[in-house]
């Protein structure tokens, strides 16, 4: 059966279709222009604000230009819950199980979503997927919500433990935290560096002779890096000098500042030689303390599998010692390897070293 | 790490979608997210919803470490929180009266506070500071164990629309003058208030739900009322005070609510109502009541009968009759005034609406029997009627079922359903 629509387009229907449709044309940012049913377009109050207001989206020419957010992938999802919804007389036991099985994506498209419905001022929607976000969210460690989410870990140690800290003051307990965590810090710089450089070898398929006399060579880089930690070492310092607990202070970040450049390799032995301060940490927790620790969740709570920490341990080792945790050997080994290869013999360590051998 | 912040999913979405989200968990969940990142570490700050429990803290058998840390806690979140705070809710066990609680009011009492709702544990009450009558926004107050006591120069919140005070030790007639100083207040609810009389002036009042000792209520202003919920306990006191009462507290309560939908009544509630009841033509007509809940009416009580008679006859429009019997049943056996039913008995009515009656706690004594006969054959379109019979009741159910079965029914529809467990 053929039926005439309202702008002189014809299109087959079914016989058994009731009645004649209208349609709503939207354009997503990427261009790309999509008809969709009324009744369902109209449930999203821009749609409706922009067809009713400004008679927008009658036809293909003057398809509603739709919100950057919302591309096509995003806007298919929303036609979807739009669908569903603008039916009069669902029970509330039937959304609610729509609801749930809608809201099942992952996290990168349920953001999107949000996102979407909100410049659509979709409010039931941005309200379901705000809830799911929140669900996600509940619960979990800030290291476990950094990776869902892709967060920049960039806040400094004292950033971390500042929002509602410790229910005692302890100094010795926040001593003990800020050396802990900056330990922990070192360890996971180094484990990105060493994972930065296990990415260019998977990518490269060049061996770690090459990466280390890669890394050798680029010395202003290493020296960049070494750089920045010193600054934050200084501001560490003054921020330091107005504890307190001065004199103690002071002491305790001396020596971590020492072993932070000192050999790496020796460093990671310390971490983990120093039993006991792992383990005072770990009394402080059966205390009862846990509050203080709980904002440390990143940094204190053991989350690297103890397995795969031997292993980083291991290879930092490795790595630690392949690049110069012993100059005269170092030198024996370049020797040895680099036969063909020329390298300027340079070490990480920046401080002392290059002028000390040079 | 430009890579990472076009990876972030989340940092970047509008303020008020954050907000939303960060609402929606529990507020220590939503404090940590400070840790996340340099772009979250104040994004929870400006949250205007804040509810506070002991789940903020680590629970331990230590009481008083655990008051002390969920002290620490509010005061610092509130001390790093920035902006108006409008909705604020503090329920837990482990607080009761400590001088903290003044300094969080005094607090909101700056930040434009809306809502608030302190829920505090058993112990001392909670004395209410002065500070809280100067929250001129607030629209919801709920107080639950504490001490009310408006300044002289405390004329009422302007903008208060829900009130709900449990357990609040309060003088009378500031009660009063407390609810008639809120000119848009649509939702009252009092408990356990101990032995009060009460008049309610609201113009505005919607929802009305009261339960504990009352000696009196009156609903002297109250025109808008929608739905009303009130379970009455009494003491020898106010039994005492019944029996001597003239007045006509059908009239008194009832009187001039108009525009009801919902009456649910507890335990003495249609006791007091039939103190005074007279039989005369009632003057008002409750075109929009359409659901009556009665709990505990003693059938051996004609009195009692004669009130719930007098109610649903003067509901045109009733779609549901739901009542539980309480009946002393060697009194209700004795019944003598059976023959109402035949002669006294309001003959002319229907129930043109009436589709759903459950009774329960049926003793089978003869006035019950005799009253479900009468709806029966009094309602026309009558789709269920069921029936659960006391528990301890065990022998009579027979005999009731006997009954039941010999009732004519005006309504073709009717099932008659019996609910044994």
């Amino acid at each position: 059966m053929l039926r005439l629509k309202s702008y002189s387009e014809v299109t087959l229907v079914p016989t058994d279709s009731q009645m004649m449709k209208s349609y709503i044309w939207l354009q997503t940012a990427d261009g790309s222009i999509q008809q969709v049913e009324q009744e369902v377009a109209m449930f999203c109050p821009m749609i409706c604000q922009e067809n009713i207001q400004k008679g927008m989206g009658s036809s293909k020419n003057h398809a509603i230009s739709l919100p950057e957010r919302v591309n096509t992938a995003m806007l298919s999802l929303i036609i979807d819950y739009c669908r569903f919804h603008q039916v009069p007389g669902r029970s509330n036991k039937e959304c609610k199980a729509f609801d749930e099985k809608y809201i099942r994506m992952d996290t990168k498209k349920l953001c999107e979503l949000t996102s979407a419905a909100d410049s659509l001022q979709l409010k039931p929607l941005v309200d379901l997927t705000s809830r799911a976000l929140a669900r996600i969210i509940e619960g979990k460690t800030p290291e476990e919500i950094r990776e869902i989410f892709h967060l920049p870990d960039d806040l400094t140690e004292e950033e971390k433990l500042e929002p509602l800290k410790n229910s005692t003051d302890d100094p010795r307990i926040r001593l003990l935290n800020r050396l802990y965590a900056r330990k922990r810090r070192e360890l996971q710089e180094r484990e990105k560096l060493k994972n930065a450089e296990l990415e260019e070898e998977r990518s490269d398929d060049r061996s770690v002779d090459d990466l280390l006399s890669f890394i050798n060579g680029e010395i202003g880089d290493s020296k960049g890096i070494k750089t920045s930690k010193n600054k934050k070492k200084n501001r560490r310092r003054k921020d330091q000098q107005k504890n307190t607990c001065l004199y103690e202070a002071n002491e305790i970040h001396e020596e971590s500042s020492n072993l932070k450049f000192a050999c790496p390799g020796d460093e990671v032995n310390k971490f983990r030689a120093s039993p006991s301060l792992t383990l005072k940490l770990q009394d402080l927790n059966d205390d009862g303390l846990e509050d203080m620790v709980e904002f440390d969740d990143g940094d204190i709570d053991d989350e690297i599998d103890p397995a795969l920490k031997e292993k980083i341990d291991r290879e930092v080792e490795d790595f630690a010692r392949r690049l110069n945790s012993d100059w005269p050997q170092r030198i024996q080994e370049i020797l040895a390897l680099g036969q063909e290869r020329r390298r300027v013999p340079v070490s990480i360590n920046g401080r002392d070293s290059m002028r000390r051998y040079a | 790490m430009g890579d990472l912040l076009d990876r972030d999913l989340i940092s970047n979405l509008p303020q008020s979608i954050i907000e939303s989200i960060l609402t929606r968990l529990p507020i220590r969940d939503a404090i940590r997210t400070s840790c996340l990142s340099t772009k979250w570490r104040y994004k929870w700050t400006t949250l205007t919803h804040l509810a506070f429990d002991e789940k903020c803290v680590t629970l331990s058998n230590d009481r008083t470490l655990v008051e002390r840390s969920l002290i620490d806690f509010i005061t610092r979140a509130l001390f790093l929180h920035q902006g108006p705070v409008h909705k604020f809710q503090l329920s837990t066990s482990y607080l009761q009266s400590c001088p903290d609680i003044d300094q969080w009011i005094l607090f909101l009492s700056r930040n434009d506070i809306k809502e608030l709702v302190l829920e505090l544990g058993e112990g001392e009450w909670f004395r209410v500071p002065s500070c809280l009558f100067y929250c001129k926004k607030l629209t919801r107050l709920e107080l639950f164990r504490c001490e009310l006591d408006p300044p002289p120069a405390f004329k009422g919140f302007l903008c208060l629309k829900s009130l709900n005070l449990h357990q609040v030790l309060v003088a009378p007639d500031a009660i009063e003058s407390l609810i008639s100083g809120c000119p848009l207040l649509e939702s009252l609810a009092l408990s356990y208030f101990d032995s009060l009389a009460l008049n309610i002036r609201a113009p505005n009042l919607k929802y009305l739900c009261l339960e504990g000792e009352f000696k009196d209520i009156c609903l002297e202003n109250t025109p808008l009322l929608v739905a009303i919920s009130v379970a009455m306990y009494v003491t020898d006191d106010i039994a005492e005070h019944f029996e001597q009462s003239s007045n006509c507290n059908f009239i008194k309560f009832l009187g001039g609510i108009p525009r009801l939908e919902r009456l649910v009544g507890h335990i003495y509630f249609t006791k007091y109502l039939s103190i005074g009841n007279d039989q005369g033509i009632l003057p008002i007509t409750y075109n929009h009541l359409k659901i009556i809940e009665l709990y505990q009416v003693s059938f051996e009580d004609m009195k009692e009968i004669l009130v719930v008679l007098r109610l649903i006859t003067n509901s045109p429009n009733l779609q549901e009759l739901q009542i539980s019997g309480s009946s002393n049943t060697l009194a209700a056996i004795e019944a003598s005034d059976l023959d109402f039913w035949e002669k006294q008995c309001p003959s002319d009515c229907a129930f043109g609406r009436l589709k759903v009656v459950k009774m329960t706690d049926m003793s089978g004594v003869p006035h019950e029997m005799e009253f479900i006969k009468f709806l029966l054959k009094k309602s026309p379109v009558l789709e269920t009627m069921s029936i659960t019979p006391y528990a301890y009741v065990l022998d009579g159910r027979l005999n009731m079922l006997i009954e039941l079965v010999s009732f004519k029914r005006a309504s073709p529809e009717a099932e008659i359903l019996f609910i044994q467990d």
